[in-house]
């Protein structure tokens, strides 16, 4: 026990070694070389700007990542529903796939202008383009899944008298269990991501109008600020939800 | 033959129904017009479509092409430079969970509205993938293939050219197919911020002016080009690379 805590934390070291090179290269150069703001600001007066700025970011944050996850449980509930129907309706497959792909091939930022128009500048054309976003994603991953369960196993199930809602519940939802929490791992990322772009197109509050605006009065420091609040958000998502991954699915 | 007819006969399935959908169900042109409208609006204003889909794409292909080698040379130093990769690998992988396109602000920042700042913003959503899959792909060679191999005595670049980089190849078009989706993203959301030519710009223009048969003629546009790069990219990948990961 003690041993393996010692080798993991002997495993740590490197990536801290490489953080405070990383630290160490950027404010060196700042430093040295007297770069202006523009250029590359001080790692200390982003942070400054952040405490100074918390209110609009924390708001920002707030609004973005309420949309993102607003978007991402439709996008869900939608993809996998979908999945679902398909696959317990084989005959659908054929006629429908075509226009998933088809509306899949579009990259989903072009459809942005599009909500913003139907559903206005407020959050909800961002938690449409989110659910949009990260629909297909679930989709896709999951009708993979769905489809990939071992046709013996179906068979065994079917000898004994299930049906194909059993079917479902017991063998496959669970054999395509990974194919589906991977494709939320790549959802939440995507949903942040098209949210945060959505409202650079047009929004009241967030932290992709944050970013936007502050390019237009070129206020670099508040863009660096809004950047790293957004990607401090996006981890902080992504990492409760691989911390819910581990207590929930716990077969492979 | 085939693998070029099944998909234009697809495609003009699709705007069939479209237009079907749209007279049959009477949907409001505000919500969705008519495929043969939104196709009138391409044949009304052709140069300004050519232009923008030219744009867009030399950004988008320029940064690709330039992500693609500079992540290859990356993953390679990773794999082959074991403390190197502790040290800074984490961090690129870090990178796929955060939304780094909005970096993209600060590229147009520092390199103005024009081709370049979008070609890098989808060089460096290309480059970051691709160092990661191409790292993966290199070190998750099984050893007994690598001692194998030296036993009949083939130094580090045979090694190589043999074994490592054909191992990797499934894992790196993994992250091609990745990065020719982000790097036309990239490019459309770079144009946003106040260029002039550009499939993106188009986009605003037509949101501005709240043209919804342009918009749609965009989109359409959009994911044609999108599926067309996409392809592109899988043909290559099963002309080439027939094998999978675990030969």
């Amino acid at each position: 026990m003690a041993r393996g805590s010692l080798t993991r934390i002997g495993d740590s070291w490197p990536p801290v070694v490489g953080a405070l090179l990383i630290i160490a290269l950027w404010q060196g150069s700042v430093v040295l070389f007297k770069l202006p703001p523009y250029v590359l600001p001080g790692l200390g007066s982003i942070l400054e700007r952040m405490v100074v700025e918390r209110t609009i970011l924390l708001q920002g944050l707030a609004m973005t990542g309420a949309e993102a996850l607003a978007g991402f449980a439709i996008g869900v509930a939608w993809g996998l529903g979908l999945a679902i129907a398909i696959t317990m309706l084989p005959r659908m497959e054929r006629p429908i796939m075509p226009l998933i792909v088809g509306i899949n091939s579009v990259p989903v930022v072009a459809y942005a202008p599009l909500m913003l128009i139907w559903f206005g500048i407020g959050p909800a054309s961002k938690i449409a383009m989110a659910s949009i976003a990260v629909g297909f994603v679930i989709l896709l991953n999951s009708l993979q899944g769905l489809k990939a369960t071992d046709p013996a196993a179906i068979g065994l199930l079917r000898s004994f008298g299930a049906g194909s809602v059993r079917i479902l519940t017991k063998l496959r939802l669970p054999m395509a269990m990974p194919a589906i929490v991977n494709g939320l791992r790549v959802g939440i990322v995507r949903s942040v991501l098209v949210v945060i772009v959505s409202e650079m197109l047009g929004a009241y509050r967030g932290l992709g109008w944050t970013i936007y605006e502050s390019t237009q009065q070129t206020d670099f420091l508040r863009v660096w600020a809004a950047v790293f609040a957004a990607s401090a958000g996006s981890l902080l998502l992504y990492g409760v939800l691989v911390a819910i991954d581990r207590k929930v699915v716990w077969w492979r | 033959m085939s693998d070029i007819l099944r998909p234009v006969l697809t495609f003009v399935a699709l705007l069939v129904v479209w237009e079907a959908a749209v007279r049959g169900l009477a949907i409001r042109p505000f919500y969705l017009p008519a495929a043969s409208v939104v196709l009138a609006d391409l044949w009304s204003a052709p140069s300004l479509y050519f232009h923008a889909v030219v744009r867009t794409l030399t950004e988008t292909l320029v940064g690709f092409v330039a992500g693609v080698l500079f992540g290859l040379a990356c993953g390679t130093l990773f794999a082959h430079a074991r403390f190197m990769e502790r040290m800074l690998f984490p961090y690129f992988v870090v990178s796929q969970t955060i939304p780094v396109i909005a970096f993209g602000a600060l590229i147009i920042m520092w390199f103005g509205n024009g081709l370049l700042s979008k070609a890098i913003i989808a060089f460096y959503l290309t480059f970051f993938p691709v160092t990661v899959n191409t790292q993966r792909g290199l070190s998750g060679v099984d050893e007994q293939r690598i001692a194998l191999l030296r036993s009949f005595g083939a130094g580090s670049l045979k090694m190589f050219v043999k074994l490592r980089f054909p191992h990797a190849l499934p894992s790196i078009m993994v992250a091609l197919r990745l990065g020719i989706s982000l790097s036309l993203v990239g490019a459309i959301v770079g144009e946003w911020f106040g260029d002039v030519t550009g499939l993106g710009v188009m986009l605003v223009h037509a949101m501005f002016n709240e043209h919804i048969a342009r918009l749609w003629g965009v989109i359409l546009i959009c994911g044609l080009l999108g599926g067309a790069l996409y392809s592109a990219v899988t043909a290559i990948e099963r002309r080439y690379v027939f094998w999978r990961a675990e030969v």
